[in-house]
Parts: C-alpha cells; sequence; structure tokens
C-alpha cells in the first residue's frame, strides 16, 4: 500500500507548488520521512516538521526573542563567555537562563492524527520542486543496481528507467541504507528500488 | 600462397593464370579492392613535364637586358625589385596549367601602368605642409588681389569648359545660353575657389590651398559605369527609403551593417480573410525568424493586404523580438525541453557534438538561426506551423539554466571541466 501513498505525495506537492503553497502536510510513514528528509537534503524542501492537525509555529516565530531579552543574554554572554559552551547538564538547566534554540511543537500522541508538515521552496517566481513523478508502481515495483544507475545518472537509460536528462533532476532509491539519492547511491555503490524522480 | 596451386606456377612464373573465378558479390557497389587505385597526384610523364617547360617558357619568357633598361627608365629600383619578386613568386607552369583570365565585372585591369594612379585601386598621394619648401604664411585677399585671382581662376575655368576656345563671332539663341551659364558657373567656382580668397607671397602656397593632394578630406570614389554597379546602388538607395527599418535601428541603435548580419527567414505565408458586410477583405499573414547565429532568436508576425508591406513587419518584428538563448558549450540546449502551445507539443533534446541537428525543417531552421548545432527533437501532437515555431521559441528562451538551479536548492555548483580539461571548454 506504501506506493499508493508515495503517489498521493507526489501528487500533492506538484499541486502544492503550482497553488504557491508555502506549507503543506502529508500523511506521516517512516518512508515519507525519510523521503522528505532527503528532498530537505537536495534542497527542494525548506523544512519537514512533525505536527499536528494545525500547521507548525514558524521556526522564525518560535525562536524570536524580544529585544530586551535579547539584550540580556547578551550581556550575560559578554559576562560569563565560557557559557556558550555546551556543560554536561546544560540540556536541563540552560546556562543563559533560557535556550533560544528549542522549538515547541505539540505532537498529538494518536498517531493518527500526527502530520508531516513540509515547507516549499520558490525561486524567481517559480518553483523549485516543479515535478515529481512515481517511478515503481504498486504492481511492478523496479530495483536497480548501483551500475544502472551509474547510466542513469549519466542521462543514458537503463532497465525500465529512462535517465536523468533534465538538468537538476534527481531520483530517490530505498536502500537498505535508508532512502538515497541515486547519484549518492552511484558513489557508494549501492542497489535499490526505485522511488520516484524529482526535478 | 596456397599449397593447392601446382608446383609448375613456381618453376615457371611466365606462363599464364588460370583465369579466376568470378566472385559473387553481395553488394550492388563494387567492392573496395576491386576499384582502381589512383594516386592523388596526376602523373605526368617526363617527356610531357618536358614540353610543359617549354611552353611555359616561350609564352612567360625572362626579361633580357632590354627590357630591363626599359623598365629601369619607366620604373624606380624599388618597383623594378617588387616586380621582379612578385614574378618570381608564382611559377610560370602553373601559370600555364592554371591560370585563367577573370571575366567578372568587378576585374582588375591586368596590365596596369603602375606611373599613373589608379583612383579605385591606389591610394590618392598626400601632401602636407612640409612638402612646401617655402614659408607657407598666408593672408586675407584685399579687393585688387581678388578681383585680379577671380578672373584668372575664372578664365582658367571657361578653358575647361571651352577646350576648343570660345566661340567667336554670331551665336545661335541656344549657344548663347549655354555660353552665359558656362560664364556663371566659371565666375562662382571663381568666387568660392580658396585662390581668390587668401594671397601669399609665393604662388606655390596659393595653389597648395586649391590642390586635392593638400586637402585632409579624401577624394570622391568615381562613378563606375557598369550595370552592376548601378544595379547595386539603385537596391541600397531603395533601402535607404524604408522608414520602418530606420525606426527599426534608432530603436535597437545598430547600424545598417548589424542589421545585414540577421538571418532572417520566413517560415510561414497563408492568406487570411476578414468577412466584413462589405465583402471579403483578403490579406497575407507571414511568420518570419530571426537570429544572428549566436546565441540570439526571435519570431516575427506581419499580417497585411499588401503582401511586400506584411513581410516586412514580421521581419522587423522578429528583429526586435530577438531574445537570448541560453547554449551548453555554445552548440546544444541545457537538457532537455519541452513546451505546449495549444494542441502543439514540442520536445527537444539535447545531444552530443558531432551530433547534427535532426530535427524537423522548421526546428531546423530556428536551431540554426539561434546557433545551435546539436539538437534532436520530436513533435509528438498537433504539428501546426506557427504553435511549432511558438513553442519551439519558448522552449529555447525558458531554459532552466544549473547555475539557477543550484541558487534555487541552496547547492554550491562548480564546473569541474574547467579542471580537467584546462580549461579549454566554452
Amino acid at each position: 500500500m506504501s506506493l499508493v501513498n508515495l503517489a498521493h505525495v507526489c501528487s500533492h506537492l506538484q499541486n502544492a507548488s503550482k497553488a504557491r503553497l508555502g506549507l503543506t502536510s502529508i500523511p506521516v510513514s517512516k518512508m515519507h520521512v525519510k523521503l522528505g528528509l532527503g528532498l530537505q537534503r537536495e534542497g527542494f524542501l525548506s523544512s519537514v516538521t512533525l505536527g499536528g492537525q494545525t500547521p507548525p509555529r514558524p521556526f522564525l516565530l518560535q525562536s524570536t526573542v524580544g529585544p530586551e531579552e535579547h539584550d540580556e543574554l547578551a550581556q550575560k554572554l559578554a559576562d560569563e563567555p565560557w557559557n556558550a559552551f555546551p556543560a554536561f547538564d546544560s540540556h536541563r538547566n540552560p546556562p543563559l537562563g533560557r535556550d533560544e534554540h528549542v522549538s515547541r511543537v505539540k505532537v498529538p500522541q494518536n498517531p493518527a492524527q500526527q502530520r508531516l508538515w513540509l515547507g516549499l521552496k520558490y525561486w524567481n517566481n517559480e518553483p523549485v520542486l516543479k515535478n515529481m513523478k512515481l517511478e515503481s508502481k504498486p504492481t511492478r515495483r523496479i530495483w536497480l543496481t548501483s551500475e544502472d544507475l551509474a547510466k542513469i545518472t549519466r542521462t543514458r537509460d537503463s532497465g525500465y528507467i529512462k535517465g536523468l536528462t533534465h538538468p537538476g533532476e534527481c531520483l530517490f532509491l530505498t536502500t537498505d541504507r535508508g532512502i538515497l539519492e541515486a547519484r549518492e547511491c552511484v558513489e557508494r555503490r549501492l542497489g535499490g528500488m526505485v522511488l520516484c524522480r524529482v526535478w | 600462397m596456397s599449397v593447392c596451386r601446382p608446383i609448375r606456377c613456381l618453376l615457371n612464373p611466365s606462363l599464364p593464370k588460370p583465369p579466376s573465378t568470378p566472385k559473387r558479390t553481395f553488394h550492388a557497389s563494387a567492392s573496395k579492392a576491386a576499384r582502381r587505385r589512383r594516386p592523388h597526384y596526376p602523373s605526368i610523364k617526363a617527356a610531357d613535364l618536358k614540353l610543359l617547360n617549354q611552353t611555359a617558357e616561350e609564352k612567360y619568357p625572362k626579361y633580357d637586358t632590354s627590357e630591363t633598361t626599359l623598365l629601369s627608365k619607366r620604373y624606380t629600383p624599388a618597383q623594378i625589385a617588387a616586380i621582379k619578386a612578385a614574378e618570381s613568386a608564382i611559377d610560370t607552369k602553373d601559370l600555364v596549367t592554371q591560370a585563367q583570365r577573370r571575366s567578372d565585372p568587378w576585374l582588375l585591369p591586368y596590365e596596369d601602368d603602375m606611373s599613373l594612379m589608379d583612383p579605385v585601386t591606389d591610394h590618392a598621394p598626400k601632401l602636407t605642409a612640409k612638402d612646401l619648401p617655402y614659408n607657407h604664411g598666408f593672408r586675407e585677399a584685399n579687393e585688387v588681389e581678388q578681383t585680379y585671382a577671380i578672373s584668372k581662376i575664372a578664365t582658367e575655368n571657361m578653358a575647361k569648359l571651352y577646350p576648343n576656345g570660345t566661340p567667336e563671332g554670331e551665336m545661335n539663341e541656344q549657344e548663347a545660353r549655354r555660353y552665359e551659364e558656362a560664364l556663371e558657373i566659371a565666375m562662382t567656382q571663381a568666387a568660392l575657389d580658396p585662390r581668390a580668397i587668401y594671397h601669399s607671397k609665393k604662388n606655390e602656397v596659393v595653389n597648395a590651398l586649391a590642390d586635392p593632394r593638400f586637402s585632409t578630406i579624401l577624394p570622391d570614389l568615381p562613378r563606375l559605369e557598369n550595370r552592376m554597379a548601378k544595379q547595386t546602388r539603385r537596391i541600397a538607395a531603395q533601402e535607404e527609403e524604408d522608414p520602418r527599418q530606420k525606426r527599426l535601428l534608432q530603436y535597437m541603435d545598430w547600424t545598417k551593417d548589424d542589421v545585414k548580419k540577421i538571418r532572417v527567414k520566413t517560415l510561414v505565408v497563408h492568406g487570411v480573410t476578414n468577412q466584413t458586410r462589405m465583402g471579403k477583405i483578403r490579406s497575407m499573414y507571414y511568420l518570419t525568424i530571426a537570429g544572428n547565429m549566436d546565441g540570439l532568436l526571435g519570431v516575427g508576425e506581419g499580417k497585411s493586404v499588401e503582401p511586400d508591406e506584411g513581410r516586412k513587419q514580421s521581419t522587423m518584428a522578429a528583429i526586435r523580438n530577438m531574445r537570448p538563448i541560453p547554449r551548453y558549450e555554445g552548440r546544444t540546449t541545457y537538457g532537455n525541453l519541452e513546451q505546449k502551445v495549444g494542441a502543439t507539443k514540442v520536445q527537444l533534446f539535447s545531444r552530443p557534438p558531432g551530433f547534427g541537428l535532426r530535427t524537423q525543417h522548421l526546428i531546423f531552421e530556428m536551431a540554426r538561426a539561434a546557433g545551435l548545432q546539436d539538437l534532436a527533437a520530436r513533435t509528438p501532437r498537433s504539428r501546426n506551423k506557427m504553435n511549432v515555431i511558438k513553442a519551439t521559441w519558448e522552449a529555447l528562451c525558458n531554459q532552466k539554466l544549473p547555475d539557477e538551479i543550484a541558487r534555487a536548492r541552496g547547492k554550491k555548483l562548480v564546473d569541474v571541466r574547467k579542471v580537467y580539461y584546462g580549461g579549454s571548454i566554452y
């Protein structure tokens, strides 16, 4: 069933970027999380956050400190500069009084109510993630070796998969080392099952 | 050698060989071994070569002493050296075998008299004030001097207009009018002549004022009285008249030569009709592409009742609409492109060097005008000519560049070809 959900995710992300959404949500599964992180690593997404039915507060709003508070922190750091380095119990009682990097997102305990929130990117009035297409189908899964992938990343066709001919095109595979991009698989000499291509 | 061949072949080589059985050929063309092998150069027999040398010597003999003395009277030693160097550089044998005389309208006179100036091919001699060995001071002439100079120059001019002397005695009406006109011309020219306006103690200094060799302005080229020259002159004059082109030149800040370098081609022509209550109004539609063969491509449309007008309209629009086309290594596109206009879909595929333009004719023309060299294309759906051209143009213009993609994804992009191939890439 998982590939059916992935197909839904693919078309949902395409639709969301066509609609110029800044933030969108997909159902949570281990594969979706890993793929989302892979997309973020390749620069297609700005953020991947686990959250509930309502969108999480944006990172900037979460971490903002007021100007007076900020001055206070700066003064404290200037007086006691060793507090900039982590101590063994700094996660429990932060040395500067408060930790400005902790983000508090309410995640419901019920897994059915959890959603994965993805931040979409735009550049020069164009979505960064414009096309996303499922390659393996629920009825026909495709496995590729690293040799096949070497061909595909050099724009040649191999097996049932067309080469990566668009500029900046990426192909994601699920391997025994997690979900990786095709070029990364070639580098590490890994094969795996093809999931989707993104460009 | 085959073992099967009888021993007497070895012992007696003069025996005739048995006729070889005809081999069955599988191709229509002759097999390679069967082709006659000819050397790339003509094989000339020694006797023929001797004959050729003889003919060359007879036809183009060396100068004898009487001729060299004649030459030395006419030309300076430097000129003679140049003549000899030029003649020794050309083999007379080549002249006999290869040379032929030009017969085109632009041919130069072969027998050139180097003591004379040819206004077309030779540089005009230039003189400066230093070439006058006198004190070249001059002042404005006073009235007396002016009257004297004008009368003198006018007489000279009249002598030029009437080389056989001015007519004497009774003249008929036509002759009299002509004489009066000539007088007027001569007087006007004399009054405008710098020799009449300025005065100097030395006559040579005054004459130098009117001498074109002292002028900083180059003399006009002589008018060529030739059919071809006239025709080109007329075409050039016609082009000058076109106000649309003039406006285009102003708009683009170009000269006429820049426009001539643009490759322009009209790809679609068809008639269209407008139905009004008065009846049908027929006009012609034109779609033209323009490109500089080096990364600029434009598409223009024009429509008019007058065919010529419509064509010009579309051409100017195409030149005005030229947009830059990003090219990978100056030869192909950045990756595969796809664009849809109406029911037409155009797919363009980038290809390796030396692949060529393997596309349909419309895309081929556009690729050539844009300066693309390696490209494949498919038009899987409708092949409407206008839409194919528009879709191709849009696809080529709106390419995503790797740098842009890297910026958008927050990645660092390095072109390693610059390292591996010593920077010898486009």
